[in-house]
């Protein structure tokens, strides 16, 4: 079952019951460093082609204490490496040659003001043309 | 999983602990300083009311201590938890853990010097001690803000960041330093004689509080939010609005207090100073508890100046408040079922049009109870309708209402079995006790509502209602699809903002006019009873009309 239906559907209850409440946030993570720019825009992945994803973040981050992962159909996770960048924010994520079809890049950051973010970008790799 | 949610949350909610430790160290430096005049060769406090001062700012250093170290080992958990496993050096080796380090450091030390200057408040030695490693302690919150992962005017903001806390400390602070002085004044005539001086003295240093507040936060909101867009269409902006309400609220509280303690200065008016001062401080308190909780929950949001193509618009947040026709039929167990696989998934997501519309016959159907509870509790303030307080039995109704609702495939309803869905499985497990808790404050509620025997039990209804509502406002985070979550959000935000004003009005009725006609208070006592009720109505509002963004 999933975490936040739950939540929605509680609400009342969290507002009464504080304890219950405490334990109620099974999978969220704070979203404090947010992806303000992304190559995966302007440079669609090939198919095919391993590519380097560049993507901007609005704070600092800590490279040593973040993760990244490529999601497949059928919510298969791959580890993916990562490096810093030359400009401020900037992650560059090494994303191995894929098929055709619909993934997702997971990644789980750790903000320089000790925050963590976990979020997903969600792309589509064409067919060649 | 389930581990890493609660690391989550105990991180999240020590943030506001730590400004509320933070605030009672450095608000007990100045109350030391300008009220209790420590340093001053000509008008010193009596012993015993430096020493209950000195306690609260041991209390305040032990807390900040333990809140602080207790974070970084939290942190460290969270870390371990998300990443699976702990990269202890690159861990050590963050700005946050070593300014955090140097703040529980400084704490240790402001535990030792607090409790030798219990045993001689008048050694200025250690006074100049506290305040040597009060200082580096504040400075050391700039490490710990926002503005220390900015690109751009880094050290302005974490500047302006760490002026904006230590003025919400020295508030906060001054106002406990108060509450405690009050409590000790009902047996102390030394504490009894400082009470009205010091309700004085504290006006100008509260004012100057609120000065550099507005000050520093002015430029902060400027910086952090920068259009109307992002102050009502983000989480970011929403908290700042919710937070300028409660300090609104709770400068309303100082400013009663401000002129009962002018009308005492003139005219020796007692009555304002003992019977009503004391009871708008312990609502102020509420207030600020939530102000600070606000504020640490602000840390954890993305700048609404960040995610402007992200921001909701004004009109699609008035929508969230808009009075619908409240959905009072609800899609099939299976229907709900067969929608989440999808919904949930990382990879093809499909929105679950089963699942909004579930989760807004839950909200609505809570709302129709809430909202009745509500009218029927104004309706108890008129005398003659003496069925009318027994009002609560609304949430005995809730009760059974989400036992049913709340987990659609476990048992009444679903296929799982009771004592497996309940034992197998951690959240339905909460979400048990949360039912059974709810039924048990409509059963008690009753009872201290119908019998005066059971006094004290009476202060649990706005004890839980503070909690909760600060809970939702800390809670108020965006994750994954920032426009809709925040359109949700939006609700929660709102209803903490009504919970923490329904535990105050709630608690100045039962201190002012839950004893005696006859009491100085007793009509302001009944008014705020009655904003309490309303915020509840208000409450049953959002709820009743909640439409949840499909997504």
């Amino acid at each position: 079952m999933h975490q936040s239906i739950a939540f929605r559907r509680n609400k009342l209850v969290f507002l009464l019951f504080f304890i219950c409440l405490s334990l109620a946030y099974g999978e969220r993570l704070w979203a404090h460093a947010v992806v303000t720019e992304s190559s995966l825009a302007q440079n669609p992945i090939q198919p095919n082609h391993a590519t380097t994803v560049v993507l901007f973040f609005n704070s600092n981050v800590e490279l040593p204490l973040s993760r990244v992962f490529l999601v497949s159909k059928g919510d298969v996770f791959h580890p993916v490496q990562i490096e810093k960048g030359k400009k401020p924010g900037e992650m560059r994520i090494h994303v191995p040659s894929l098929a055709p079809g619909e993934y997702a890049l997971k990644y789980k950051v750790f903000a320089a003001d000790g925050h963590f973010t976990e979020n997903v970008i969600r792309f589509h790799v064409s067919e060649p043309r | 999983m389930y581990m890493q949610g609660l690391a989550n949350f105990i991180d999240d909610f020590l943030g506001g602990l730590i400004l509320i430790s933070y605030a009672l160290v450095v608000g007990s430096m100045l109350w030391s300083a300008f009220i209790l005049k420590v340093w001053s060769s000509e008008s010193v406090s009596h012993e015993s009311v430096v020493r209950r001062g000195v306690g609260l700012l041991r209390a305040g250093a032990i807390a900040l201590a333990v809140t602080q170290g207790l974070k970084l080992v939290i942190k460290a958990a969270v870390l371990t938890s998300v990443l699976g496993e702990f990269p202890i050096e690159a861990y050590i080796g963050t700005v946050q853990f070593q300014a955090g380090l140097v703040r529980f450091l400084l704490s240790l030390g402001l535990i030792l010097i607090a409790s030798q200057l219990r045993q001689t408040p008048d050694k200025q030695f250690s006074w100049n001690l506290a305040a040597i490693l009060t200082v580096p302690m504040v400075i050391s919150g700039a490490w710990l803000v926002h503005g220390v992962g900015r690109f751009e005017d880094r050290e302005q903001l974490m500047t302006m960041t760490v002026l904006h806390q230590f003025a919400a400390a020295v508030w906060f602070g001054g106002v406990a330093q108060l509450l405690s002085l009050w409590h000790m004044s009902r047996r102390s005539h030394e504490a009894k004689a400082l009470w009205p001086i010091a309700i004085t003295r504290f006006a100008w240093l509260g004012v100057s509080s609120v000065g550099i507040l507005l000050i520093t936060g002015l430029p902060l909101a400027w910086t952090y939010i920068g259009s109307w867009d992002g102050l009502f269409g983000t989480g970011y902006g929403s908290l700042v609005v919710t937070k300028v309400i409660l300090l609104i609220v709770a400068l309303g509280f100082a400013y009663l207090n401000h002129r009962a303690g002018r009308l005492w200065l003139g005219q020796r008016q007692t009555s304002g100073i003992d019977q009503k001062v004391p009871h708008y401080i312990e609502a102020e308190t509420f207030i600020l508890v939530g102000v600070l909780f606000i504020a640490a929950t602000l840390s954890s949001q993305p700048p609404s100046a960040d995610i402007k193509e992200l921001s909701a618009t004004v009109s699609e947040v008035a929508e969230m408040f808009a009075p619908h026709v409240p959905r009072l039929t609800s899609p099939t167990h299976e229907q709900l079922l067969a929608g989440e696989p999808g919904r949930v998934a990382v990879v093809d997501k499909i929105p679950s049009p089963a699942a909004t519309e579930w989760s807004d016959y839950n909200h609505n159907v809570s709302g129709l109870f809430l909202t009745s509870m509500g009218l029927i509790a104004m309706l108890s303030y008129n005398r003659r309708l003496r069925w009318a307080r027994y009002w609560p039995l609304g949430f005995v109704g809730l009760s059974i209402f989400l036992f049913f609702r709340s987990d659609a495939e476990t048992w009444p309803l679903g296929p799982i079995g009771f004592w497996e869905s309940t034992f197998g499985n951690g959240e339905v497990f909460q979400h048990r006790i949360a039912t059974l808790l709810a039924f048990a404050l409509g059963v008690m509620e009753i009872r201290a509502r119908t019998n005066r025997e059971a006094y004290r039990l009476r202060y649990l209804f706005p004890m839980l209602c503070a909690f909760g509502g600060i809970l939702l406002l800390t809670h108020a985070h965006a994750e994954f699809e920032l426009k809709s979550e925040y359109l949700i959000q939006s609700t929660h935000t709102a209803m903490g903002l009504l919970a923490v004003i329904m535990a105050s009005g709630r608690w100045l009725e039962l201190r002012l006019a839950g004893t005696d006609e006859n009491y100085g208070g007793y009509l302001e006592g009944k008014i705020a009873g009655f904003v309490s009720i309303m915020a509840m109505f208000l409450i049953g509002n959002v709820l009743l009309f909640y439409r949840e963004p499909l997504f």
